[in-house]
């Protein structure tokens, strides 16, 4: 059991950071039922962001360049926080100008386009940083290691899987205590009904889009210290994502936050005492919950199933 | 009464021989001769077949690289038989599926005649199946996986990097008499990874070492947490680790950061440059590679020079392993082609199978040959270290040894390596 313990541990921290990454997409297909293939672009966004402003390689003045770097790392990491997700904000904007047209239509039409913006994301990228590799610093305050039960453990990671907490319990607030989320739910139950209780509607999914960018955005920022920042990474993000969303149950905060701990615990453990299966374990989770439950853990009738 | 069929007014039996004579025109005895263009002054055309993107895409940039300067230097000094040597070159994206498809793409559309490149084994052996059919003349020019120049040997692939068990003899002797005993394997889960480790494994045991543990890592994983925990609970004496590509950056930084480079010795089979450029700080242990462009030989400035000057704009500033393999494997297959007088495939063949480069000529500290069994190269091999007193911030690695090709040779190679007869692959000439 002492064996165990560490891997257990490391499943809950791993969990909660997959959840971060998958909140985003939630939001999004759970309130709005679109599917944002182009989650993964704006969470690479969001690292690469992030990236400018701690390194200081931003498009300003040497001397405002060298002020900045001037500047301690962690009042740089902190800012990157704050401003990254607000510089991939617009990105959202204009996505969700542009899948307007699909709205109410064949879910196909908004995942095809979703999918190509994607691509147009990810090659924007490459054009712009190159196809090298990126490091996030970290602040030596919440880098480096630690001890526990007598092993070295990544201090940033329980950072990181803090800060999926705080961000997991904002979005719960904002969608289940707050006038704007019984807005947007009651919008994704019977949009017809609340436009004629005369709530802009367009207006509300605006807003849905672009905290789901924005959250998006944050979970690249976090994630780029431990996974690396490189123009393919979306495609990291968004396949584990739409797995937790479907294992979890689409439409269910409670379901992306327990799909996204089953998966980290199952990826976790299967890593240190099958590691061949690894990768797979995480589908075969999948396979087994929705063989019982169709609609995954927490699910609800959606888009899916049109 | 003849039937005719309702479409052609054409019998049956008509179309069948019909057909019979149009597959036997394409499948019959004239199958092996090809001829893929016309006029002795046409441009020779090579298909460079190098990942841009996925976990080999820096690596197969910096390939491509050290490819297009050899050609250039062709080039400048008046082609190959007196023709331009033309390239193409497609984002294999380190997807074997993708590597058939560009392959089978430049061989039958684009009308290229040899075909160079692939850092990641599974793109390679895909790529040597399409040259396979064709006859085409592959140079492999990056990948290591021991299988490709044993198992997946071919008449027409030659293999110019060293490979794990090149690596493993080179490395692994030592550290189980100098570190311990006790070794943990940490696996990529494809070709590569899978034939490295066992090359590994190989030599532990037969130096006296046991292997407690191989954990197998998927490629693209990200976050290696589990197996650094599992490492530490085992307590290995060393950790030989074949993890490629972006995953080993990854790798890299997270132990860095938990500062585990101190806890166990780690030996990394082979260190590309491009997966250590910019991250220098997280270059630790021992690992293996076939050249570095400090190593104190005649040529070798006068080489990274013209690379510079060849490539302004790279976004590493000097030739590593990777752009120093697909420069001399395109070197060569030019210089082949110019023994041979001539494009024919079976003819240039000829002159890479068992064909001697000298130390001086490749920048390396002992001479260099194509074993004609496998067709790999067999060369050089170094072991090297973090360079604690570097003389300029390109300075990372401490060259600690250099092993004679003869004493790293993969013996088990060519007990797996079946090279087809002559006859039997296809013959063209361009």
């Amino acid at each position: 059991m002492l064996e165990l313990l560490p891997h257990l541990l490391n499943g809950i921290a791993l969990g909660l950071l997959f959840s971060l990454v998958a909140l985003g997409f939630m939001l999004i297909l759970g309130l709005m039922e679109q599917i944002n293939l182009a989650h993964g672009s704006l969470f690479a966004l969001g690292a690469y962001f992030a990236y400018a402003v701690c390194a200081a390689k931003l498009p300003l003045p040497n001397e405002a360049i060298a002020a900045w770097a001037a500047v301690p790392l962690g009042w740089r990491f902190a800012t990157a926080i704050v401003v990254a997700p607000i510089l991939v904000a617009p990105f959202g904007l204009v996505l969700e100008r542009l899948m307007r047209r699909t709205y109410g239509r064949d879910p196909l039409y908004g995942l095809l386009l979703t999918f190509g913006v994607a691509m147009v994301l990810e090659e924007m990228i490459r054009v712009i940083w190159g196809t090298r590799d990126y490091m996030l610093p970290v602040p030596n305050d919440i880098g480096g290691g630690f001890i526990m039960l007598d092993l070295i453990w990544s201090t940033y990671r329980f950072w990181a899987a803090a800060m999926a907490i705080v961000a997991m319990a904002g979005v719960w607030f904002i969608v289940e205590r707050t006038r704007f989320g019984a807005m947007v739910k009651a919008g994704a139950h019977d949009s017809e009904i609340v436009q004629a209780l005369g709530i802009d509607l367009t207006r509300l999914r605006v807003w849905i889009f672009v905290l789901g960018t924005m959250l998006a955005a944050f979970a690249g920022v976090v994630m780029a210290p431990l996974w690396g920042i490189r123009p393919h990474m979306g495609v990291d993000a968004v396949v584990p994502a739409f797995l937790i969303i479907v294992l979890g149950g689409v439409g269910s905060f409670w379901g992306a936050v327990i799909g996204g701990l089953l998966v980290g615990m199952v990826v976790g453990l299967s890593a240190a005492y099958a590691s061949e299966w690894s990768m797979l374990s995480m589908y075969l989770l999948l396979i087994g919950v929705v063989a019982f439950r169709a609609r995954g853990l927490f699910g609800k009738k959606s888009v899916l199933e049109v | 009464m003849k039937r005719r069929s309702s479409s052609g007014g054409l019998s049956r039996r008509t179309v069948v021989k019909g057909g019979l004579l149009t597959t036997a025109a394409f499948f019959g005895p004239w199958q092996h001769t090809r001829v893929l263009a016309q006029g002795a002054k046409k441009p020779i055309k090579i298909g460079l077949t190098c990942d841009a993107s996925g976990q080999y895409g820096n690596s197969g940039q910096d390939d491509l690289r050290g490819m297009r300067m050899a050609i250039d230097e062709f080039n400048a000094k008046g082609g190959v038989l007196g023709r331009k040597v033309e390239w193409i070159t497609a984002d294999t994206e380190t997807n074997p599926a993708t590597g058939t498809r560009v392959a089978e793409r430049f061989i039958s559309q684009d009308g290229c005649g040899f075909l160079i490149g692939a850092v990641h084994s599974g793109v390679a052996n895909a790529i040597t199946q399409v040259a396979n059919k064709y006859g085409t003349i592959y140079l492999n020019s990056n990948s290591s996986a021991p299988s490709e120049a044993g198992e997946n040997c071919s008449r027409i692939k030659f293999v110019w990097d060293g490979n794990g068990t090149n690596f493993s003899k080179a490395a692994v002797q030592n550290a189980v008499s100098g570190i311990g005993k006790n070794w943990l394997l940490l696996t990529n889960d494809y070709v590569w990874g899978h034939t490295t480790s066992a090359a590994t494994k190989t030599q532990v045991e037969a130096a006296g070492g046991r292997i407690i543990d191989n954990l197998l890592v998927p490629q693209n994983t990200r976050d290696f947490t589990s197996y650094l925990l599992k490492v530490q609970q085992a307590k290995p004496d060393v950790v030989a680790m074949a993890i490629g590509g972006d995953d080993m950056k990854v790798l890299r930084q997270q132990i860095s950061s938990l500062k585990l480079e101190e806890k166990t010795a780690w030996i990394n089979n082979q260190q590309d440059w491009p997966d250590i450029w910019g991250a220098a700080d997280t270059l630790f242990g021992v690992f293996g590679t076939t050249w570095y462009h400090k190593l104190a030989l005649p040529g070798v400035d006068d080489f990274v020079a013209r690379w510079k000057k060849a490539n302004p704009q790279s976004p590493i500033p000097v030739p590593g392993n990777v752009s120093y393999n697909g420069y001399m494997a395109t070197r060569e297959l030019l210089r082949a082609i110019e023994r041979a007088g001539s494009t024919n495939n079976h003819a240039v063949i000829k002159q890479l199978e068992g064909h001697k480069m000298s130390a001086s000529d490749r920048m390396q500290h002992f001479d260099a040959y194509i074993d004609p069994v496998t067709h790999q190269v067999q060369q050089t091999i170094y072991l090297a270290r973090r360079n604690r007193k570097p003389k300029d911030e390109t300075d990372l690695y401490e060259i600690i040894s250099w092993s004679k090709p003869e004493a790293t040779q993969d013996d088990a190679a060519a007990q797996k390596c079946k090279l087809k007869a002559f006859p039997e692959v296809p013959t063209f000439e361009m």
